[in-house]
């Protein structure tokens, strides 16, 4: 067989080197994010994401597009505090709605651009975390579970009573469009490319992330906080700041939410939405970045199929639940991906076992 | 306004629903005795007991004393398929899948109950009478008196089982030694089951003692759930005395808290004196066994 060299130049690389040559200058960080480090995986998914909506242009595809998007960004920030640094959460949902109500309130209110309520929503969630997080994070386990899940209904008690700022129970009405210089996204095709555009962007930076410095000692921490803390990793402030960035995630994605579904009322981000992001990244896998993308798609088309069966939907949910936990609790796809690799080696070795005996 | 005339009154309620906490926190700690494990589905379980006794109370006509026992019957019942279903298939798993399955549980029986029982709260009638005593210028309902001597026997009746029997010994070697435990031949999965069992019968118990003073509905139990939690790690996590005080504590302080805060916010209570002790005593007021005191 003829080996090729490497360094050959072929005429059909000229195809996915010039998107990707594209898609380097948006990158935040060209340096890390080598052009070498690309694979072709990656651009099969960037092709079918941006494809998609065009193939099928049903708007209620578009819109359950929309929302999947939307908390696949919640779910790539709560997988890089679950999945990289081990820890657990169930208080996301709750930076998700200072995000919503962010926005919410400077749009409605004091009618503040758009654009500026988006980034102050992240700032709000990140301040929000930080206060929060240094006296929760030296909590380990159930514990740090609990203490995040009553932060998150501590924060629904104040949406639901601090009637004069949030609206109560009923909530806030109205927001108007995501829009950037006098761009509206106003139909879903637009708000599918805005939300899955925003995703790409924080999927890079997150997978810079993770390669980097903070990102190996994140790895360190999740597998043992002495062994970490030994070589001079500054746990606490690690964990400190992986908390404050995927609750900033959040808090992206609460504005987008808020822009998308022009309301923000208390009872989307209760502890049942809790419950579906951390199934997306136990779903998608724990420790990869793709997973939490394919945990939230797959359980946002689940919910939408589920609430056609209206009161029968919750006890399905449960039970499918509890299914998925039981049969694939480190990820749909580490347990596909085993089984296809197994049959893949089964299929070779039996090829070979044939060959040898002919 | 005599606003120290209210004070005495918000305290015996604060003492009855205290009572409830300390139920509910008594169903966690004899499960984490036996296996480490939170089970997060608690609340459902007093929600269950409830709800199940109206249904066989109200439709299918049985005497009170019968509907009461055949519902704590079948919430035991329900805690041992539980175990047997979900959480047996799940004991090597890690902390966040136990959680996240127990939760999906929760879930589904709430919505279950709601399915199958209705959406309307329920109520019971009281066991004796709906008159109140009035005891040192108190009104007393006779089911608060009801409740609290319950709560007393249910605590002798765990005290003994966990204390004076071999396989109260044998369910907490389980969870503090499971190496151990092992070798000396008793069966963990059975005893993590047992509990289970302990568990769902004491939350159906609360249950039955709750629904004549407040409404149960199907949807009532997560933070039921939730507030019990709380009062074990308050007290002291993994120990029953811790599990009654803090049950204690939390009723009182968030009842006297209605005297100063509107109503609304008394749920935000619970949770933010969960985050002070966490941050200030992780082991809780009389401390516990399964947490040492310097890091956890």
């Amino acid at each position: 067989m003829k080996m090729r060299n490497k360094s050959e130049f072929r005429k059909r690389d000229l195809f996915y080197l010039a998107p990707l040559w594209l898609l380097s200058l948006i990158a935040p960080d060209p340096y890390l994010y080598h052009k070498k480090e690309f694979k072709k995986k990656d651009l099969f998914y960037f092709g079918a994401i941006c494809l998609a909506p065009l193939i099928w242009s049903d708007p209620h595809f578009h819109h359950l597009m929309v929302l999947a998007g939307i908390y696949a960004i919640l779910a790539l920030g709560l997988s890089l505090f679950m999945g990289y640094a081990g820890q657990i959460s169930l208080g996301h949902a709750a930076f998700f709605g200072i995000g919503a109500y962010t926005t919410a309130i400077l749009t409605t209110r004091y009618s503040v651009p758009i654009f500026l309520a988006f980034w102050a929503s992240a700032f709000s969630a990140a301040m929000i975390a930080y206060f929060i997080g240094r006296p929760i994070l030296k909590l380990k386990g159930y514990f740090l579970a609990l203490a995040t899940l009553g932060f998150g209904e501590i924060f629904l008690v104040i949406l639901r009573e601090s009637t004069d700022l949030t609206g109560g129970v009923i909530g806030i009405f109205g927001i108007p469009w995501f829009s950037v210089l006098g761009f509206s996204f106003d139909t879903y095709l637009k708000q599918y490319y805005l939300i899955w555009g925003v995703l790409i962007g924080l999927f890079v930076f997150s997978k810079n992330l993770v390669r980097s410095k903070v990102g190996r000692s994140l790895l360190a921490i999740a597998a043992s906080e002495d062994a970490a803390s030994s070589v001079g990793i500054n746990v606490p402030r690690i964990k400190l700041e992986i908390f404050v960035l995927s609750a900033a995630f959040a808090g992206l994605a609460g504005s987008l939410f808020a822009c998308v579904m022009s309301i923000a009322n208390p009872e989307a981000f209760s502890l049942g939405f809790t419950v579906l992001i951390v199934m997306m990244v136990i779903l998608g896998g724990m420790g990869n970045l793709y997973g939490p993308i394919a945990g939230a798609i797959l359980l946002t088309w689940l919910t939408d199929v589920l609430s056609r069966y209206q009161e029968y939907s919750l006890p399905i949910y449960g039970v499918i639940l509890i299914l998925l936990l039981i049969f694939f609790p480190e990820g749909i796809g580490t347990r596909l991906n085993a089984r296809v690799i197994y049959l893949i080696g089964y299929w070779a070795k039996k090829k070979k076992r044939e060959q040898g005996k002919f | 306004m005599d606003f120290f005339a209210y004070i005495p009154q918000l305290l015996s309620s604060g003492i009855t629903i205290g009572a409830i906490y300390a139920l509910v926190a008594l169903g966690f700690v004899t499960i984490s005795r036996a296996s480490q494990i939170i089970n997060f589905a608690q609340g459902e379980f007093v929600m269950l007991g409830g709800v199940i006794a109206f249904f066989l109370l109200k439709v299918v006509g049985l005497p009170y004393f019968i509907a009461a026992l055949v519902a704590i019957l079948i919430v035991i019942l329900i805690g041992f398929v539980m175990h047997f279903l979900v959480v047996y298939p799940l004991r090597k798993a890690s902390i966040v899948i136990l959680l996240m399955a127990t939760l999906g549980t929760s879930i589904f029986l709430s919505s279950t109950s709601g399915l199958i029982f209705g959406t309307l709260p329920k109520t019971l009638p009281p066991f004796s009478g709906e008159r109140p005593l009035y005891l040192f210028g108190v009104s007393v309902l006779p089911q608060s008196i009801w409740v609290l001597v319950s709560t007393f026997i249910l605590l002798i009746f765990l005290y003994l089982l966990s204390h004076r029997t071999l396989l109260g010994k044998a369910m907490e070697a389980s969870s503090t030694d499971p190496l151990g435990v092992d070798l000396l031949g008793i069966s963990r999965n059975l005893m993590v089951f047992l509990a289970f069992g302990v568990s769902a019968g004491v939350g159906a118990i609360a249950g039955i003692l709750i629904t004549p003073i407040f409404f149960t509905s199907y949807s009532s139990g997560a933070l039921l759930g939730l507030k019990g939690f709380i009062a074990a790690v308050l007290g002291g996590w993994g120990k029953n005395s811790g599990a009654i005080l803090g049950g204690f504590v939390l009723g009182i302080v968030e009842s006297l808290s209605l005297a100063f805060i509107p109503s609304g916010y008394k749920d935000a209570i619970a949770f933010g004196i969960l985050l002070l002790i966490l941050y200030f005593r992780p082991k809780g007021i009389l401390g516990s066994p399964f947490i040492d005191s310097r890091r956890w």
